[in-house]
């Protein structure tokens, strides 16, 4: 009986500290939401950008990249949340660089927002591509997008049969914008059908990098990196050694990555999707990925696999870099963008060396390298005044002089060709000269079909799911190359139908 | 136990060691994230893997600092899950309650109808909630983190199987001595239900603490994020940094774990309280 009574007792006393507890959460949370619920300037905001500025006041950005990055110009720590001029017309920005490269995009934005005070842009880093590509998709219908957003290469099709942006082409007709100092190649990627969709952002190419000194090591040329795929494999075979225990280790890595296959069916001339690729009238209707040209893509990547010269890290591009930063491979193939991240990886260890994209040893005169990155759109369900600063914005970040420090500060190139001609990218150059093997590939770059790249619906499911699918199959010995490529495209077309016919 | 006293220090020895090897296996790790997180960018790169960094590298932190508020992203993740959590406990009883002590007319069909929702996969409901939370005009506010997952059916499954085990004569004899329903929901079927309260608390909390995309939509601004999405920042695009990346979750860690170790009494005592009669 006492018993009950003291449980009793017990249990209210817990009750009215779960009450209190409920209160005071309660209480916290509407406090909390009231300072930091709108995006105004209030005490938490303000705090947090004056302990960040002092925190990073005037030295260079995060030390990771302190080795061998030069540091931009200035970079104020976080992006001021209000507008000086309280009319100014207000947008938004969503783009997918985090970290350092983040940091240049909000430097940017506050620069155009520091020159002029009628438009005021926020920018928001929403992720990664995929994460900020699924938050727009889940906010279509309800019209609640931004102004201006940055979506990634393979994303094109999906933008325009959204309709939820206006063509490029439209403000360029509009005000006679001069297109001419552009990158051919980076206007011809975003264009389907002649029309500009988008604005080049940031933009890459895949190259090869190569560990110098373990060249150097087993007799290759380090001035020399290899071109074809038969120099490749015979490199790769030089390089791999036998460690302490005696268990080879294979002289390359190639991440199995999508983007690498849809390259190296470009170097040899030849088309993702029919009829070209998509990029005519008629938009693509099915997949040609599984073509000659693909089968004898993978059976010069397992012929490596099978004799040991070459290591199967997985699909991850990161465990690749890390790889080679360890001096695990001395041959890889990323994206230029990874430049600067990989030089901070191996840290001094050894010297990298950046080479062309490795092309076919014969058919592949025609063929090329396909521009990668990220483009702008500007929203078309907007007042016309905003779109039209949405445009001057775009305008602004696409200016020699922003293009120049973007290229600086975060490795990818400038879209256009008078940038090379200002001092500070000389400068950069002259100190990293690996900077300027993507560059030159874009400008000894055929343009075609193929090399434009595809334009499809289904891109990142086609590429990711299928393609990498196959891959891994392949090079674990569980299929043909034919066999596997032949599923990736069945599934891909039957996904590609699906989706055709739902934007009909 | 039988044996002489050395075959049982010995017996006793045994089992600590193989205690101590399965706690290695289980913590090595958060023991890894630690010592990554003290590692330059090459010693984290390096193979083989370096175990024990070479000094206490502390730039990470103060980078991961620098560049994001996890301080600010945790208390929001503290505060969301903390709500849902209560709000949970709060509609899962009341509802399990009606279903299991109360008696009225279609109480199986209606508890038929709640079980059925648990089939529903929330991709389906994703979408529809984040429009109309934006609707509302409830974008960026906690109320929008919290407000989907303020009821469930799963939380009210869970408690009335639990109130079901309740012997109704002591509703009979609470009925008798001039109880109400509600005073017997509150002062006697909810103490005797701590153990079922407590798993439902923590399965919310941590449900609600692990969520990546909700929090993804429904904020923008840099001050409503949530740890999740704020550990998922520190990975880019171009290359991925698994130093920084570590000194991200072991900063996310640290008050969770503290909360564990304070709590943990309070915790065990609360759920095992009332188990034992009279």
């Amino acid at each position: 009986m006492e018993g009950m009574e003291r449980d009793r007792r017990l249990s209210r006393r817990n009750l009215l500290r779960l009450g209190v507890g409920a209160a005071a959460t309660g209480a916290l949370a509407a406090i909390v939401s009231a300072c930091g619920g709108s995006s105004a300037t209030t005490a938490p905001t303000t705090a947090a950008t004056a302990a960040a500025t002092t925190a990073a006041g005037g030295s260079t950005p995060a030390a990771p990249v302190a080795t061998g990055a030069p540091p931009p110009a200035t970079l104020p720590a976080a992006t001021p949340k209000t507008a000086k001029n309280a009319n100014a017309t207000k947008l938004t920005f969503w783009h997918a660089l985090g970290g350092v490269n983040g940091d240049i995009v909000s430097s940017l934005v506050n620069q155009f927002n520091d020159s002029q005070t009628d438009i005021f842009v926020q920018d928001i880093f929403q992720g990664g591509y995929d994460d900020e590509l699924n938050k727009f998709r889940a906010g279509l219908q309800a019209k609640s997008g931004p102004h201006i957003i940055q979506v990634y290469d393979i994303g094109q099709r999906f933008m325009i049969d959204s309709k939820a942006t206006e063509p490029m082409q439209t403000f360029v007709d509009a005000d006679k914008f001069d297109l001419s100092q552009f990158e051919k190649p980076l206007l011809d990627y975003y264009s389907v059908d002649k029309k500009l969709n988008a604005m080049p952002f940031n933009t890459s190419n895949p190259i090869l990098y190569y560990n110098k000194n373990a060249f150097q090591a087993v007799g290759l040329d380090p001035t020399k990196p290899p071109r074809t795929w038969d120099e490749v494999a015979a490199a790769a075979e030089k390089l791999t050694k036998k460690d302490a225990s005696g268990k080879p280790q294979p002289g390359l890595n190639f991440a199995i990555y999508g983007w690498f296959f849809e390259q190296w069916l470009a170097t040899e001339n030849a088309l993702y999707a029919d009829p070209e690729n998509g990029r005519g009238a008629q938009r693509a209707t099915k997949v040609v990925y599984n073509s000659d040209a693909g089968v004898k893509i993978l059976d010069w990547w397992k012929g490596m696999i099978d004799k040991g010269t070459a290591s199967n890290l997985g699909r991850n591009t990161s465990d690749s870099q890390t790889a080679f930063a360890a001096g695990q491979a001395a041959i890889i193939v990323e994206s230029t963008a990874s430049l600067k991240g990989i030089i901070n990886k191996v840290g001094g260890k050894f010297d990298v060396g950046t080479g062309f994209y490795p092309r076919p040893t014969t058919g592949g005169e025609q063929g090329g390298i396909i521009m990668g990155g990220a483009a702008v759109y500007i929203a078309k369900d907007k007042p016309d005044k905003e779109k039209q600063a949405a445009w001057k914005f775009v305008q602004f970040i696409s200016q020699p002089k922003q293009q120049a420090f973007f290229h600086i500060g975060t490795g990818y190139f400038p879209i256009r060709k008078d940038a090379y001609d200002l001092p500070e990218v000389k400068a950069n150059t002259a100190k990293f000269p690996q900077f300027q093997t993507a560059v030159d590939q874009l400008h000894a770059n055929p343009s075609n079909p193929a090399t434009n790249g595809a334009v499809l619906g289904v891109f990142t499911q086609s590429r990711t799911t299928d393609v990498e699918g196959a891959i891994e199959k392949v090079l674990l010995g569980k299929a043909t190359a034919k066999a596997a490529l032949d599923e990736a495209a069945a599934a891909s077309n039957k996904a590609l139908d699906t989706y055709n016919a739902s934007v009909k | 136990m039988s044996g002489s006293p050395n075959t049982r220090l010995l017996r006793k020895a045994l089992l600590y060691v193989l205690l101590g090897a399965a706690a290695l296996a289980i913590l090595f790790p958060l023991l890894y994230a630690l010592t990554v997180s003290f590692m330059t960018p090459d010693e984290a790169a390096r193979f083989p893997p370096k175990f024990i960094p070479s000094g206490l590298y502390l730039d990470n932190y103060r980078t991961v600092l620098e560049r994001l508020p996890i301080p600010r992203y945790i208390l929001n993740s503290f505060i969301v899950s903390g709500c849902v959590m209560l709000a949970q406990l709060v509609t899962a009883s009341l509802a399990a309650y009606a279903f299991a002590v109360r008696e009225f007319r279609g109480r199986t069909t209606l508890f038929i109808i709640f079980l059925s929702t648990l089939m529903i996969p929330w991709e389906v409901t994703v979408i529809p909630n984040y429009q109309t939370i934006l609707q509302w005009g409830w974008k960026d506010t906690y109320i929008g983190l919290i407000a989907p997952f303020v009821a469930t059916g799963f939380g009210t499954f869970l408690l009335r199987q639990f109130f079901l085990t309740i012997p109704k004569e002591l509703h009979d004899a609470a009925t008798l001595d001039g109880c109400g329903s509600l005073r017997y929901l509150l002062t006697i079927v909810i103490p005797l239900s701590r153990p079922a309260l407590g798993t439902l608390g923590v399965y919310s909390f941590l449900q609600t603490w692990n969520q990546y995309l909700w929090p993804l939509l429904v904020t923008d601004s840099k001050n409503m994020r949530t740890s999740q999405i704020g550990i998922a920042f520190l990975r880019t695009e171009e290359s991925i940094s698994y130093n920084l990346i570590m000194a991200g979750v072991v900063l996310v860690l640290v008050p969770t774990i503290a909360l564990l170790i304070i709590g943990q009494r309070q915790l065990i005592r609360g759920l095992t309280a009332g188990s034992v009669k009279g």
